[in-house]
């Protein structure tokens, strides 16, 4: 076991040792069964306040399902009118689906930091669930291969005419099953410790889902084991779901619409907004869960650092796409400056430019910012609303163009602006809402933090003295 | 007949003199085990790390996927011989997105039938065992004869055992 001072924890000067005091104290360590029942006990935690939250959030579910069948029954084969829900699951599923690859990161690099994260993140991926289910109206309202005897431009070149439909829910089912195995991987411990020390029905599917788990050397061995091959294949389904959602629910609906960078930029850009959706849903469970026992400084550090190279690196990646356009010049090349970026979701653009890339570059760019809760918390909400604004550009403006324009070599006249209508609020709304009652209501059977995570982060850490500073001193077993 | 002893430590060191004192007991690897609510670092009580096989099931099932796909693709592009951009009718880049997509489905699926199966769950013959392992405490378990059973309690009284449990 090999050990090593990862970071300081004062600096010298008077001022800077007050700065530091403030801002970067080294958590003190937690014994192993303060933590199995206090966390625990996060699955009661502020019982009526989430219940409530809960109920809102149903409610609100319940609406979005209802307004949507309405939808179906009276706007059923106007594909126009399906934009802002394609963008609404291509947001959630960019947020909540990328926001497991922090845990998975963090967990194969075997960074000390990511170990109290790594549940919640984990449990965002549930989200394919809602997602897959609000895309049955969107494979239903894609348009087949062949359209007026002619196929269209797509990825399936000598595919069947049903494809997109059929391999869609495939790839979203694959994630869905990887999402499970990946959450089940890291929860079967701390089942364990719900059968142990639980009580009603949490004891018992605790013990259900424990499988008669009792920490055994293999029950761990193994346990390493499969959280690495279910994080790395999860990993590779979610990148090939945004290259399947991002060509086939935007790209080829657009005639002309070639990028071979956009679905990469889709997957950096859902990465951007995993780290986001992670640390607003840690400053949440800090604030009103009574977490700050468990989650420090550092994880928000940590992740703002992150947050911050991924959103310079969503403009490395938009200027990358968009400088070829710029001097190609061609018509197809000039069309997708004119109707995705100039032309009727102008507005958009420039708003989703500023929240998800700008603004974040210049907020997140400062140490002060990313050393404090709040200023991290800020930065997370700024970069959902630019993706979510960003989605909206891209989807509203794909599910506009007509049926029947489809085999065009490239868009000449631009469908106007669709403003969203009440039922596209309520259905995105709805989506939303259903999308954080799902997590909520996995809270309520698993502790937000894992129970055996935390106990490992205390056992490999110790606070030391170091010279003149403090150090965190942690063990890396190899 | 046989019978399940475990004793509960404490401190970590007292376990891993637990497993030495059985070790020198006479018992052989793989009949007692150290069980822990957390991971500790592999060896550190000195017992016995066995192999495990479970990278082979997310392999066997890409490649099953794979052979599923390759037939998926080919057949159809063989029953239905559309020439698409002058490029042959058997073209491996069109089939590129389903092989992939089939590779994936089918190695998750296995691997997490494999998770099942090499985490040996569900483990219907548990043995002794004590809750407050998931608390922190450290179990040193040990399977054996009943007439090496008092050996066995001995050798683990000796490392410091705050309490022994039987089944």
């Amino acid at each position: 076991m090999a050990s090593e001072a990862v970071h300081s924890g004062a600096h010298s000067g008077v001022h800077a040792e007050a700065h530091e005091e403030a801002h970067h104290e080294l958590p003190a360590r937690v014994e192993p069964d303060v933590t199995t029942s206090e966390l625990i006990a996060t699955t009661e935690a502020n019982a009526t306040g989430v219940r409530n939250w809960m109920w809102i959030l149903g409610a609100l579910t319940l609406v979005g399902i209802v307004v949507a069948f309405v939808k179906v029954l009276i706007e059923w084969s106007d594909q126009d009118e399906w934009g802002y829900t394609a963008a609404m699951v291509a947001f959630l599923f960019s947020a909540f689906g990328g926001a497991p690859l922090v845990a998975i990161a963090g967990t194969l690099a075997k960074g000390n930091w990511v170990r109290p994260i790594a549940r919640f993140a984990a449990l965002c991926s549930l989200v394919s669930i809602i997602c897959t289910i609000w895309m049955i109206p969107l494979i239903l309202n894609l348009p087949m291969l062949v359209v007026d005897g002619a196929r269209r431009r797509s990825i399936w070149f000598e595919g069947p005419d049903v494809s997109p439909h059929i391999w869609a829910l495939v790839a979203m089912i694959t994630l869905i099953i990887s999402a499970l195995g990946l959450i089940y991987a890291y929860a079967i411990p701390d089942f364990a410790a719900m059968r142990d020390h639980s009580t009603g029905w949490k004891q018992r599917f605790g013990a259900w889902l424990a499988r008669g788990w009792i920490g055994t050397t293999v029950q761990w061995r193994t346990m390493r084991m499969r959280i690495g091959m279910m994080g790395t294949l999860y990993f590779f389904t979610f990148v090939f779901v945004h290259f399947i959602i991002s060509t086939d629910f935007a790209m080829s609906l657009v005639p002309g619409w070639r990028d071979a960078i956009f679905p990469m930029y889709h997957a950096i850009s859902s990465i951007q907004a995993g780290l986001a959706v992670t640390v607003i849903g840690l400053w949440a469970a800090r604030k009103y869960l009574g977490l700050e026992k468990y989650l420090h400084l550092d994880q928000f550090w940590s992740i703002g650092r992150l947050m911050f190279a991924f959103t310079l690196l969503w403009g490395y990646f938009f200027i990358s796409a968009f400088i070829v356009f710029w001097y190609g010049r061609s018509g197809s090349d000039q069309m997708w400056i004119d109707y995705l970026i100039l032309g009727p979701y102008f507005w958009v653009f420039i708003l989703a430019m500023l929240f998800i890339w700008f603004t974040p570059w210049w907020w997140l760019i400062w140490n002060r910012v990313r050393r404090s809760y709040n200023g991290t918390a800020i930065g997370a909400g700024l970069i959902l609303l630019g993706v979510f604004l960003d989605r909206v550009r891209l989807y509203v403006a794909a599910w506009t163009v007509p049926e029947d324009r489809i085999h065009e070599r490239f868009l000449t006249e631009y469908p106007s602006t669709v403003y969203p209508d009440v039922m596209d609020i309520f259905i995105m709304v709805g989506a939303l809402a259903g999308s954080i009652l799902l997590i909520l209501a996995a809270t309520r059977v698993l502790p937000i933090l894992s129970i055996w995570d935390v106990q490992q982060f205390n056992l490999l850490y110790r606070p030391v003295e170091y010279m003149k500073t403090k150090v965190s001193l942690i063990g890396k077993p190899d | 007949m046989s019978k399940s002893v475990l004793g509960l430590y404490n401190d970590p060191n007292q376990a891993a003199d637990a497993m030495d004192a059985l070790k020198n007991a006479g018992f052989a690897q793989g009949t007692f085990d150290v069980l822990t609510g957390t991971p500790y670092p592999e060896g550190a009580f000195g017992e016995h790390v066995p192999q495990h096989r479970l990278f082979r099931f997310p392999a066997f099932g890409a490649i099953i996927g794979f052979t599923l796909a390759l037939f998926l693709t080919a057949a159809t592009q063989i029953a239905y011989p559309l020439v698409t951009g002058g490029k042959p009718i058997l073209s491996l880049f069109a089939m590129l997105v389903i092989l992939y997509e089939m590779s994936m489905l089918s190695a998750v699926i296995s691997t997490v039938v494999g998770i099942v199966i090499e985490s040996r769950l569900p483990n219907v013959n548990q043995g002794v065992y004590d809750n407050r392992i998931t608390e922190g405490l450290i179990g040193v378990v040990i399977t054996t004869d009943d007439d090496k059973a008092d050996t066995a309690i001995d050798a683990l009284n000796g490392a410091g055992a705050m309490e022994i449990k039987q089944a």
